[in-house]
C-alpha cells in the first residue's frame, strides 16, 4: 500500500513540478515581451507584479516536489554517524516536525486569504488585481505541501516499522539521486 | 536570547531537520518566550509578502540558465577549449578547471552548480593524462565556488533582498575579487606544479591554428554574459528581467550547438523547480524569524553584549570573519548566509561599515564554507563526479585555494576599495 500511495505521489508532483516550470517560464517570456516593448516606447506594464504572484505560486506549488527528491536541506552530521535503525529515526522525526509546521504555515495562509476574499481585496496597482484569484492558488499549493508531507510521513513509518530501512532512506532520507543542487 | 536561539539553532541542525524548517521553528521560539505580542499573527502575511516578490524570482530564472548550459553540453565544449589555452601552464588542465569554472560563474548563479558541471567534463581527462588527483579535484572544487561571486549570483540576490542593498551594486562589487581569486588559484596551482611538477601532468601545447579555432567555442558564453550584464548596466533591464533575457539566451545557445531535447528540457525545469522550492523554504523561513528577533528586541540585546566586549570596529570584523570560518565547517552555505545576515549585518553596518563590501566579505568566507570539510557541498559534488578515490583526497586538494581565500579576506579587510572601486566608479545604477 505505501508502494503505491508513494508512486501516486511521485508521479502527481512530477507533473505539478513540470506545471509549475511552465508558469515560470511564460512568465520569463512575459518579461522578455516587456523589455523589447520598453526599447520601443510602450509597455505591457505590470511585469513586475505578475513576477511576484508567479513566483509565489511556484514556490509554494514546488515544495512538496522538493520534498519527495530529497531537495530541502538537512544537515547530516549526527545522522551520519549512527546504524540504519539510527538514520530511519533521525529522518522519521525530522520529517514528522517538518510536517508539523508546515501544516501550521498552511493554517495560518489561510487568515490571508479569507481577508482578500471578505474585503475584495484588489492589489493597490495599475492592474488591480483581485489579490484572491492569486492567493486562493497560492494557498492551495502550501495545503498540498502539507497533504503530501503527511501522506509521506505516514507511508515512511509503515515502512520503517516494517523494517524496509533501505526504501525508507530512498523515501525521507538526506540525499537525492541528483547532486545538481543548491547554491 | 542569544544563546538560547544559538543552542536551538545548532541543536535543531544537529538532529537534521531541514534548514528552513529549523528556521520556522526558531521564530516560533521566539514567539513563544521573548515577545510581548502575539507574533504567530503575522506567520502567514509574511509567508505572503516573501514569496511575492518580483525580484526572486532572478533565482528560478539563473538556475534554469544553468541547467540548460550544463545538460546541452555547451559546458564540454567550453571546457576543451579553454584546455587549448591554459594547458601549457605548469598544472596544465587544472588550469583549464579554474578557467571553466570562471566562465561558467559568469553565466551561472549557483557554486555548486559550477563545480558539478565542471567536475563533470573535467573528471575522465584527469587519470588519462596522469594528474594528480587531489590538486586536479580540489581546484574544480574551489573554482566553483566562483559561481557566486562573480556575477550573477543567486546569494548575492539573496543577501540584496534580505539587507535592503543594491543588487546590480553587489554584481559590479563582485566581479574585480571574483576574477582576483580566479587568477589567485592559477596563480598557486603554478606555484604548485613549479615544486612539484610531478603533481601537474602533461604540459601540452597546441597549433595557434587550434587555439584560435578555440575562441570560436567561447564566444555563446562570453556573448551570455555580455547580455546579461549589458542590459542590466545600459538600463534596460533589472537583475530580474536580465535573468529572463539569460534564459532565451541559453536557449539559444543550446539550440545552434544542438544539445536540445524534449528530454533535457524536462529535466532542467525539473532541476528549477526543486532549486528554487529548496532555497525559498529557507528564505521564507529566515524572513520569519527575521521578524520575530526583530520585534523581540535583538538589535538591543546584541548592541548591549557588544559595548560590553568593547570590541573596536577592526576587531569586530575580525570576530565575525572568525565566526564565520567555524561555522562554515559546519553548516551549509545558504543557509549559513541567511541564518547569519539578520543577527550580523545590522552590527557591521552600525560600526561604519559599507554593507555593499560587508556582502562581499561575506561572499568570500562563504565560498571557503564550500570546500571545508565535514560539511563543504562542493566537495562532495566533486566527489560524486569522480566515482573512485576517497574523500579525503579532494578535501586535501582543496587545502591550497583556502589558503587563497584567506589572503582574498584579508586583502578585502585592508583595501575595502576592491569591492568598492567598480560600484563607485558607476554608481548612480
Amino acid at each position: 500500500m505505501e508502494d503505491r500511495l508513494l508512486k501516486t505521489l511521485r508521479r502527481l508532483n512530477h507533473a505539478i513540478a513540470l506545471l509549475t516550470g511552465a508558469l515560470l517560464l511564460s512568465c520569463a517570456g512575459v518579461v522578455l515581451a516587456d523589455i523589447v516593448l520598453r526599447q520601443v516606447g510602450s509597455s505591457l506594464g505590470g511585469t513586475d507584479e505578475i513576477s511576484g504572484y508567479v513566483m509565489a505560486i511556484a514556490t509554494s506549488w514546488g515544495m512538496a516536489f522538493t520534498l519527495l527528491e530529497l531537495g530541502h536541506v538537512r544537515i547530516d552530521i549526527l545522522r551520519g554517524r549512527v546504524g540504519q535503525l539510527g538514520r530511519a529515526l533521525f529522518d522519521l522525526s525530522s520529517m514528522l516536525v517538518l510536517t508539523g509546521t508546515v501544516t501550521l504555515i498552511a493554517y495560518k495562509c489561510w487568515p490571508v486569504v479569507a481577508r482578500s476574499i471578505d474585503n475584495g481585496s484588489r492589489a493597490n496597482t495599475p492592474l488591480e488585481t483581485p489579490l484572491a484569484l492569486v492567493q486562493i492558488p497560492w494557498f492551495a499549493g502550501w495545503i498540498w505541501f502539507a497533504v503530501v508531507a503527511w501522506l509521506t510521513c505516514i507511508a515512511a513509518a509503515l515502512l520503517v516499522v516494517k523494517g524496509r530501512f533501505e526504501t525508507s532512506e530512498a523515501v525521507i532520507g538526506c540525499f537525492g539521486d541528483d547532486t545538481g543542487a543548491g547554491t | 536570547m542569544i544563546l538560547a536561539i544559538a543552542t536551538g539553532l545548532l541543536g535543531l541542525l544537529a538532529m537534521s531537520i531541514p534548514v528552513g524548517i529549523v528556521l520556522f521553528l526558531l521564530g516560533f521560539g521566539v514567539d513563544q518566550f521573548f515577545s510581548a505580542f502575539p507574533l504567530l499573527r503575522g506567520l502567514g502575511n509574511l509567508v505572503w509578502s516573501t514569496s511575492n516578490n518580483a525580484t526572486l524570482i532572478a533565482i528560478p530564472f539563473f538556475v534554469l540558465l544553468g541547467e540548460i548550459l550544463v545538460r546541452s553540453g555547451v559546458a564540454t565544449r567550453t571546457y576543451s577549449a579553454l584546455d587549448r589555452w591554459v594547458s601549457w601552464l605548469p598544472g596544465g588542465l587544472v588550469h583549464a578547471n579554474v578557467a571553466t569554472a570562471t566562465m561558467f560563474s559568469a553565466t551561472s548563479g549557483s557554486s555548486v552548480a559550477t563545480a558539478a558541471t565542471v567536475a563533470t567534463v573535467a573528471m575522465p581527462q584527469a587519470e588519462k593524462l596522469g594528474y594528480d588527483p587531489r590538486l586536479f579535484s580540489g581546484a574544480i572544487a574551489a573554482g566553483g565556488t566562483l559561481g557566486i561571486m562573480i556575477p550573477p549570483s543567486i546569494n548575492l540576490i539573496v543577501y540584496g533582498f534580505l539587507t535592503q542593498t543594491s543588487i546590480p551594486q553587489l554584481f559590479l562589487a563582485g566581479l574585480i575579487p571574483g576574477l582576483a581569486l580566479a587568477l589567485g588559484f592559477m596563480a598557486i596551482t603554478a606555484a604548485i606544479c613549479m615544486v612539484r611538477p610531478e603533481l601537474g601532468g602533461t604540459r601540452r601545447t597546441f597549433p595557434l591554428a587550434q587555439m584560435l579555432r578555440a575562441l570560436l567555442e567561447l564566444v555563446p558564453i562570453i556573448l551570455l554574459f555580455t547580455v546579461i550584464i549589458g542590459t542590466i548596466y545600459r538600463g534596460w533591464a533589472t537583475p530580474t528581467e536580465a535573468a529572463a533575457v539569460g534564459v532565451a539566451g541559453a536557449m539559444i545557445i543550446a539550440a545552434i550547438f544542438g544539445g536540445v531535447s524534449v528530454r533535457m528540457f524536462a529535466d532542467s525545469i525539473l532541476g528549477t523547480v526543486k532549486i528554487t522550492s529548496m532555497i525559498m523554504l529557507v528564505v521564507i523561513g529566515a524572513s520569519f524569524l527575521n521578524f520575530t528577533l526583530a520585534s523581540a528586541g535583538l538589535g538591543t540585546e546584541l548592541q548591549t553584549l557588544l559595548d560590553g566586549m568593547g570590541l573596536s570596529p577592526m576587531g569586530l570584523i575580525l570576530v565575525v570573519v572568525l565566526i564565520y570560518v567555524v561555522l562554515g565547517f559546519f553548516i551549509e552555505t545558504l543557509s549559513l548566509m541567511v541564518v547569519t545576515i539578520p543577527i550580523i549585518v545590522p552590527l557591521v553596518v552600525t560600526q561604519g561599515f559599507d554593507p555593499i563590501w560587508f556582502g562581499i566579505l561575506m561572499i568570500v568566507l562563504i565560498e571557503m564554507a564550500l570546500i571545508t570539510p565535514p560539511v563543504g557541498l562542493n566537495l562532495y559534488v566533486v566527489q560524486g563526479a569522480r566515482k573512485s578515490g576517497k574523500m579525503g583526497e579532494v578535501m586535501v586538494g582543496a587545502i591550497p585555494y583556502v589558503v587563497a581565500m584567506l589572503i582574498m579576506v584579508g586583502l578585502l579587510i585592508a583595501f575595502p576599495s576592491i569591492a568598492l572601486y567598480l560600484p563607485s566608479v558607476l554608481s548612480g545604477l
